[in-house]
């Protein structure tokens, strides 16, 4: 029988069909977020670009004086406050997702190596703690740095500090907070990289090398790096951005970007040099997004870690 | 186009309430299967199906037979309603049901994975389709009860399905599938996933079940072997086509093409480069064809050929060199060098002398074994 | 022998490392029960900065908004969420990357780019219309934006781990699409849904920077709450109230990890 061509009907209708249904189950959900939050921040980026108004709102004309103003030029000339800030975030993040792997590690190996059993209930250990609201864990730091705590008088007796200042609010503090607050987010990668480590390899690499230490670079290390990674996502974007922790425990020498951007729309409004701190967070966001992303292509495998 | 397919789709078979088609099984009307002119495209150059004109009788078991990617389970996918065809008529029992939803038709699946409910017990999934067509407890406990009774589930209803053993699921899916009683039975290579051994038992109990019942059963498989065993007819598919229909002995014995041929395990196919009448000449030599036939290849089944030891002269007597020999207890399968070309042959173990590698021998072949076949 | 050495600092470091993460919590549920009113020594047991609590009709009416945020946003994002992850699933071979990208940005976007994004839209809008004034309803929909990716996913997993030709055998069975949601979707897919409520309940309770910025003058939640008086000066009531909500929010977790550890077997 010759085949002359298809009745488009059936394949029409059933196509039909199914984008109504695509329509009907994802339309609600994907406006919610687009009305609620897309929209909102497309807003937030655009106060970016507008002028100061005297209450702190946005205002005609466009202009780039909040990114001025975020790089420090303000009324008096330049001043290097907010500078400062932004160095200070890139450092505490640095320095707070270098000690998180530097603690995590170890911690995610030695789960990976007690048995079976115990692993799952470790790793709720491990997390439970970050179930608990944020301003409490780190009301709990309040609490456990005050003048006059064990942990201040002991600081202080080494002479770290001065007498009845206590080890908050200060930089060190904040530090303390965000390895406390982030931990968690990096065991749990590093965790499933070890659960799926080839001993094998490390079992070839031990007779192939004498030393531990060059089979650990050469066998272990490479594999647990996607994990790794993914860790570093977890921790150093949400980081870089952190408000609670350096409004409680840091002080007025210890403000983060996030503290410049939300002091923006409270009490000394300027709703333009927030939003343009907003834009800073983001970019730097996707920018980490995108090249752990990158890198994990390239390791093979970790394209699935990262989202 | 479809004119000869009855277009009275006054009422869909789903819809009858579940009561009136609990009849004694001997006495249910099996129904018959009308295909015609199919078509099936995915996407923009797949073509699963391309014009399938098909009839299958009441009460058989038929399968389709094919390589993955030969639309066999598309067709089945289109029999259940789980897929729509792009053009062509399909009607059950007389009734057009092209447009017919599968929650609508009177037709069931034994699924290649057997698809069975895992937040249902083995008795919930039992009696779902009964539920779904609104049939009330009492009546649903008692047809399950009478299912399980006959196809001999014995304590495995009251089981989680996480329970159960593959040869188990694949009885519950089957039973699944009965206890609607439904026109036309479908199973999609429900046998593909189980051991050899298991394989062959549910074979046997599977063609017990449907002659009991005598319900249509259209069965999908790729395996050669299990369609013959299990089949009236047999349709082979390649390229959305239908090749060959007919009973496993034809299709086997007489295949019409060299797919067909390939597909059903035969590999002694010769072209013919000469003919005079029904004496053929091939690059084994001359033979002699009771019925030659008009086509263009030569079949030779390996279990026709005879081996006599040394060189014989005589008709249809080829003289050739064992060159390996594969010994399997109730036969032997021989590969045989005559000039360039090699021919494999199968002998039954029946006491007598099997010949050894290396030894020369006289091929024999009686003239109304040989066939021919076009390309 | 070295291995030895090695396991035995490893197991040491493993302790200390849980003495770090639950050495702040211990300190709030032990000062809870302070008999004095130092953050610094403890004096004694007494249960007098709970019976504070109950007398403290801010406290009551910040842990009332909690759970009227909570649930409602909960209820509402399981069922936006369930939709959205079912069109997932089901459309999952066509291309989604604009759904993906927008159902993971309430994920990757910092909580105060969320919450000022939102805050200055609410403020605009209110301003323009006198729609949407910052208090419980505006929290609640910031609440929703952020749990309906969470319910998605968790919805979405779920679908995808199920053989999908039980989709073909409930048709099968002569299931109309209702009674295909009723009797094979929803009851297969209900660990899911009960994981996802408790992680959507948890998360909202457990949120402070979101609520912070979206919140009205009448709408404290305890986060808030607790923030406003840590700002103030620290209180031992504070101690009382967070342990509670250590305890309901440990509680709240476990139940979704105990559905979500069903789900996956």
């Amino acid at each position: 029988m010759a085949y002359t061509g298809v009745t488009p009907s059936a394949r029409s209708r059933g196509m039909v069909r199914e984008s109504r249904h695509l329509l009907f189950t994802v339309a609600p959900g994907a406006t919610w977020i687009v009305i609620f939050l897309v929209l909102p921040s497309a807003y937030l980026m655009g106060v970016a670009f507008m002028t100061n108004g005297p209450y702190g709102l946005p205002e005609m004309p466009l202009s780039l004086e909040s990114f001025r103003r975020l790089a420090g030029f303000g009324f008096l000339g330049w001043s290097p406050g907010n500078l400062y800030t932004l160095l200070r975030s890139l450092w505490q993040t640095l320095v707070s997702t270098g000690l998180v792997v530097v603690v995590a590690y170890p911690i995610a190996y030695y789960i990976s190596t007690c048995r079976a059993r115990w692993r799952p209930i470790m790793l709720l250990l491990v997390v439970v703690p970050s179930w608990t609201n944020q301003v409490i864990r780190t009301f709990g730091w309040m609490n456990l740095l005050a003048p006059g705590t064990p942990l201040s008088n002991l600081a202080e007796s080494l002479g770290f500090i001065a007498p009845n200042m206590g080890l908050y609010p200060s930089n060190f503090a904040v530090t303390l907070g965000l390895v406390y607050n982030f931990l968690p987010f990096m065991v749990l990668p590093l965790y499933a990289a070890f659960e799926k480590l080839d001993t094998a390899q490390v079992e070839a690499a031990q007779d192939l090398f004498a030393s531990p230490v060059r089979a650990f670079w050469h066998a272990v290390f490479p594999q647990t790096l996607p994990g790794l990674l993914a860790g570093i996502v977890l921790v150093a974007i949400p980081a870089f951005g952190m408000y609670v922790i350096p409004e409680l425990l840091g002080g007025g020498k210890g403000m983060m970007l996030g503290n410049l951007v939300a002091n923006q729309f409270a009490g000394g409004a300027n709703w333009p040099l927030g939003a343009a701190g907003a834009i800073l967070m983001l970019i730097a966001t996707f920018v980490g997004l995108f090249a752990m992303r990158r890198i994990g292509k390239r390791l093979g495998g970790g394209e699935e870690v990262v989202i | 186009m479809s004119d000869t397919i009855a277009t009275e789709a006054t009422e869909s078979p789903g819809a009858r309430p579940a009561g009136e088609t609990t009849q004694a099984e001997a006495t249910r009307e099996a129904s018959s299967i009308e295909m015609k002119g199919l078509h099936k495209r995915f996407g923009r150059d797949t073509v699963a199906l391309d014009g399938v004109d098909l009839t299958i009788e009441p009460g058989e078991f038929f399968t389709l037979l094919g390589p993955s990617g030969c639309g066999k389970t598309t067709l089945l996918r289109i029999l259940a309603g789980l897929e729509e065809a792009d053009d062509g008529r399909l009607a059950i029992g007389g009734r057009d049901i092209t447009e017919v939803p599968p929650h609508k038709r009177s037709v069931n699946t034994v699924f290649q994975s057997y698809a069975l409910f895992p937040h249902l017990s083995v008795r919930e999934n039992l009696a779902f389709g009964l539920k779904m067509r609104g049939m009330s407890p009492a009546r649903r406990e008692a047809r399950v009860a009478k299912i399980a009774e006959f196809i001999q589930l014995g304590d495995l209803v009251d089981r989680r399905i996480d329970q159960l053993s593959g040869g188990q699921r694949q009885r519950i899916a089957l039973a699944r599938a009965l206890v609607n009683e439904p026109d036309v039975l479908l199973l999609d290579e429900p046998l593909s996933a189980l051991d050899a051994g298991l394989r062959s038992q549910l074979q046997v109990e599977l063609l017990r079940v449907q002659k009991r019942l005598g319900m249509t059963f259209v069965f999908v498989t790729h395996d050669q072997q299990e369609a013959m065993v299990m089949s009236d007819r047999i349709a082979v598919l390649n390229g959305g086509v239908i090749q060959q229909v007919g009973p496993p002995r034809q299709v086997y014995e007489h295949p019409v093409n060299a797919f067909v041929a390939r597909f059903m395990g035969h590999d002694n196919l010769y072209p013919i480069t000469a003919r005079d009448g029904d004496r053929l000449t091939t690059s084994l030599g001359e033979l002699t064809a009771e019925e030659a036939g008009q086509g263009e290849l030569l079949l030779i089944r390996p279990e026709t050929l005879d081996l006599l030891p040394g060189e014989v002269a005589g008709e249809n007597h080829l003289p050739a060199v064992v060159s390996e020999r594969l010994y399997r207890g109730s036969h032997a399968e021989y590969r045989l060098e005559i000039g360039a070309s090699t021919l494999q042959a199968t002998l039954n173990n029946r006491g007598r002398h099997l010949p050894e590698v290396g030894d020369r021998v006289t091929v024999s072949v009686a003239p109304e074994d040989l066939v021919t076949l076009s390309e | 022998m070295r291995k030895r050495t090695l396991k035995r600092g490893l197991t040491g470091f493993w302790w200390f490392t849980l003495a770090f993460l639950y050495l702040p919590l211990a300190v709030v549920v032990l000062f809870s029960f302070n008999a004095s009113n130092s953050a610094a020594t403890f004096t004694g047991i007494s249960l007098r900065w709970y019976g504070r609590l109950m007398g403290n009709e801010e406290i009551l009416s910040a842990f009332a908004n909690s759970m009227i945020l909570a649930i409602t946003s909960s209820v509402i994002a399981l069922g936006v969420g369930c939709l959205i992850g079912y069109g997932m699933y089901r459309h999952r071979h066509r291309k989604l990357g604009w759904l993906i990208v927008l159902i993971y940005l309430p994920i990757v976007l910092p909580d105060i780019v969320f919450g000022i994004s939102e805050m200055t839209f609410f403020v605009q809008i209110h301003r323009l219309t006198g729609l949407l004034q910052p208090g419980l309803g505006t929290m609640i929909i910031a609440h929703i934006t952020f749990q309906i990716p969470f319910v998605a996913l968790i919805v979405y997993s779920r679908f995808v781990g199920l053989d999908p030709t039980l989709f073909e055998a409930a048709k099968d069975l002569y299931a109309t699409p209702v009674k295909r949601v009723v009797h094979f979707m929803l009851p297969t897919i209900k660990p899911a849904l009960i994981s996802a409520f408790f992680l959507s309940f948890t998360l909202s309770v457990d949120d402070f920077v979101i609520s912070f910025f979206t919140a009205g003058p009448e709408s404290a939640t305890l986060p808030i709450y607790i923030w406003g008086a840590i700002k103030k000066g620290v209180s031992p009531e504070i101690n009382a109230i967070a342990t509670l909500m250590i305890g309901a929010v440990a509680l709240a977790a476990l139940i979704s990890l105990v559905f979500s550890r069903r789900r996956q077997a």
